[in-house]
């Protein structure tokens, strides 16, 4: 896709979205309270799955969204209650929390690859859904706290509040990929000895991945505060938080900004679908999708759609592809957002 | 200078009470006998198979409708239920794993993730979440000495754990499907010059482990309640161990797990503590992985 025109469609789909709720009373089956909080709901996965793009494209994966997801939830509630932060505040507090352990544990834990900090990032959602768990007043033990909501049942303000942090995980992605950062995430993940040797700062600007995407986390943790009003340890740190943005940033088409919000859309709306059907035990389409995706489809959608679009035009650019690390290398070409993107050698030094 | 640490330690304890001794090295048992399948399957295969907890969890579903439905005893449908589950196991390497082993191991991760939630929703799924458990009578056997007394019945885990550990030692010197698959796991390259079928072996220990791991959870059903996610706690804690130890050190599985269990044990008998035991294992697994890799980095 053009880049420009990337960005019309994407600011207009943007418009459309946030003119819903004035539709609330023509047309209430796409927009009434219902339509509205599955929409919020979906709009926080989105963030989510977005987010934990961030990270992957430096080829470090996150099984912690949870994690900070809920560190937001809580930031945002004791920021509220014990702080008496201003609600809106209170959000932003959720994002600085989250943001400020990924900065303190990333010194340490962003030496590690692969395997080593994908399971360490699952254990720190663990460990911080026990703090909160055992921590007493202060955290309100397994009940966790209550919040009265900034707009008690407004279902539109909600959903425009949603939608906001949905645009702050976006213009985070878009910072991301029009930025030099992307060249040294990409080259991180192809060849990390090699982008070091070209001078990439390879730490710092994991340590910018890991704190900026889990500042969204944080966000729209705070957000989903004020959704539901509460912060129980056991919803806050829900691995389900951790599940469905990874499977929806994979069938969407990882390592773009796109990708994540295809798969959100769809798998959000599927899984709402399923829900009422199957109440326990729908998330068994999660696994499934994400082992075929794996298996058959790593580019996911727009990296099949991407391809389908080079091969119409003819492969002009001449594919360099991934070299390694990529989740499709060896197999399909190009990887989606890095469509033919420098490697190494073009990053430009740190 | 750990032995005389773990002297020390178990010397104290055992001042303190001893039955947290007795239970700690029970719970070992339990965890070095799953965790060591594990260690195999990343020896040879060079996978971390985040499914494997939910493996044992699969068998341990089978185990409790054959004692149902059928009226098998668990300890004897270990032997069926094992064989059953390597078949499984082949099957999923057939269907999965052997497709994303030339994939970067990002895949890999990814793919034993989404089937460990395949395989546990599953069952929530069949099954609903709720938790069922056996109630057998031989399990409540106990001893006392002196003053304290304690259950018998763990011990079996510890029996189950060395002697995973010693057939597999026999299996990878003595056999000699074991020796290629020594082989395979330390240059799968050079292995399949020298006439090796590389995928058979891989195909072979998956299914091994599996069927292991199968066996195991078996065992785990005569004790513990059962639920979908119960396997998921026991991926980590065995790759927890197998970090610990490093690859092909099962006498390392054996002393972490001796550490872990212990440490879980002696935590929920304080009171203070109770409510943090299970903070134990996993501060312990990031303190292994940190200490790994400032390991590996000085060396």
């Amino acid at each position: 896709m053009n880049r420009r025109l990337g960005i019309i469609v994407g600011v207009l789909a943007f418009v459309a979205a946030a003119c819903l709720p004035l539709l609330s009373k023509v047309a209430p089956a796409i927009a009434g309270p219902y339509a509205l909080s599955l929409a919020r709901s979906i709009f926080v996965y989105l963030a989510l799955a977005v987010s934990w793009d961030m990270l992957f494209r430096s080829g470090q994966v996150s099984f912690g969204i949870a994690g900070f997801f809920g560190l937001g939830i809580y930031g945002a509630a004791i920021a509220g209650i014990s702080f008496g932060l201003a609600p809106w505040l209170s959000i932003l507090a959720g994002g600085a929390f989250a943001a400020l352990a990924a900065a303190v544990f990333g010194l340490v834990i962003l030496r590690l690859r692969a395997i080593y900090f994908s399971i360490t990032t699952l254990a720190l959602a663990e460990i911080f859904r026990i703090i909160f768990h055992n921590g007493g007043d202060f955290t309100g033990g397994a009940e966790g706290l209550i919040m009265p909501s900034l707009f008690s049942n407004d279902d539109g303000a909600l959903y425009w509040l949603a939608l906001s942090g949905v645009a702050i995980a976006l213009v985070a992605s878009s910072w991301f990929a029009r930025s030099k950062i992307r060249f040294a995430l990409t080259a991180i993940r192809n060849n990390e000895i090699q982008a070091k040797s070209s001078g990439i700062g390879i730490y710092k600007y994991l340590m910018i991945a890991f704190v900026v995407s889990s500042f969204v986390q944080g966000i729209a943790g705070g957000i989903q505060l004020q959704s539901y009003g509460s912060a129980a340890p056991d919803d806050a740190f829900n691995a389900n938080y951790t599940l469905l943005p990874l499977a929806m940033a994979l069938l969407g088409g990882v390592y773009s900004t796109i990708g994540p919000v295809i798969g959100a859309i769809l798998l959000g709306l599927a899984s709402e679908g399923l829900k009422l059907r199957i109440p326990y035990g729908h998330l068994v389409v999660y696994g499934i999708i994400i082992v075929l995706v794996i298996l058959f489809m790593p580019n996911g959608l727009y990296g099949l759609w991407l391809r389908g679009a080079r091969r119409r035009e003819g492969s002009r650019r001449g594919d360099k592809g991934d070299r390694s690390g990529g989740l499709g290398a060896g197999k399909a070409p190009l990887v989606a957002g890095d469509a033919g993107g420098p490697v190494a050698k073009e990053a430009p030094h740190a | 200078m750990w032995a005389s640490l773990g002297i020390v330690v178990a010397v104290a304890l055992f001042l303190w009470k001893p039955t947290v001794l007795v239970y700690g090295l029970q719970r070992a048992g339990l965890y070095a006998a799953v965790a060591i399948p594990m260690a195999l399957v990343l020896g040879v295969v060079h996978i971390v198979n985040l499914s494997h907890g939910e493996f044992m969890m699969v068998a341990a579903y089978a185990t409790y409708f054959a004692a149902k439905l059928l009226g098998i005893d668990p300890l004897v449908a270990m032997v069926p239920v094992g064989v059953v589950m390597a078949v499984f196991g082949f099957v999923i390497y057939r269907l999965t794993i052997r497709k994303a082993l030339k994939a970067p191991e990002l895949n890999q991760l990814i793919l034993t993730f989404g089937l460990g939630i395949a395989l546990s929703q599953a069952v929530n799924l069949a099954f609903s979440s709720q938790s069922w458990k056996l109630s057998l009578d031989y399990v409540t056997a106990s001893a006392t000495i002196g003053k304290y007394s304690f259950g018998t019945y763990d011990f079996i885990f510890v029996a189950a754990a060395i002697a995973l550990a010693a057939g597999l030692k026999l299996f990878l010197t003595r056999t000699r499907m074991g020796k290629a698959a020594l082989a395979v796991g330390q240059n799968p390259r050079g292995a399949a010059i020298v006439g090796i079928d590389v995928d058979r072996t891989y195909a072979f220990v998956f299914s091994l482990a599996v069927g292991l791991v199968g066996i195991m959870g078996s065992l785990f059903l005569t004790k513990q309640a059962i639920f979908p996610t119960v396997g998921g706690p026991y991926t980590m804690k065995s790759f927890c161990l197998v970090a610990m130890a490093g690859v092909g050190n099962i006498t390392g599985v054996l002393w972490g797990s001796i550490a872990l269990g212990v440490a879980e044990v002696a935590m929920t008998n304080v009171r203070e503590l109770r409510d943090w035991s299970s903070i134990v294992f996993f501060v312990i697994i990031i303190a292994t992985i940190l200490a790994r890799a400032i390991k590996e980095r000085s060396a």
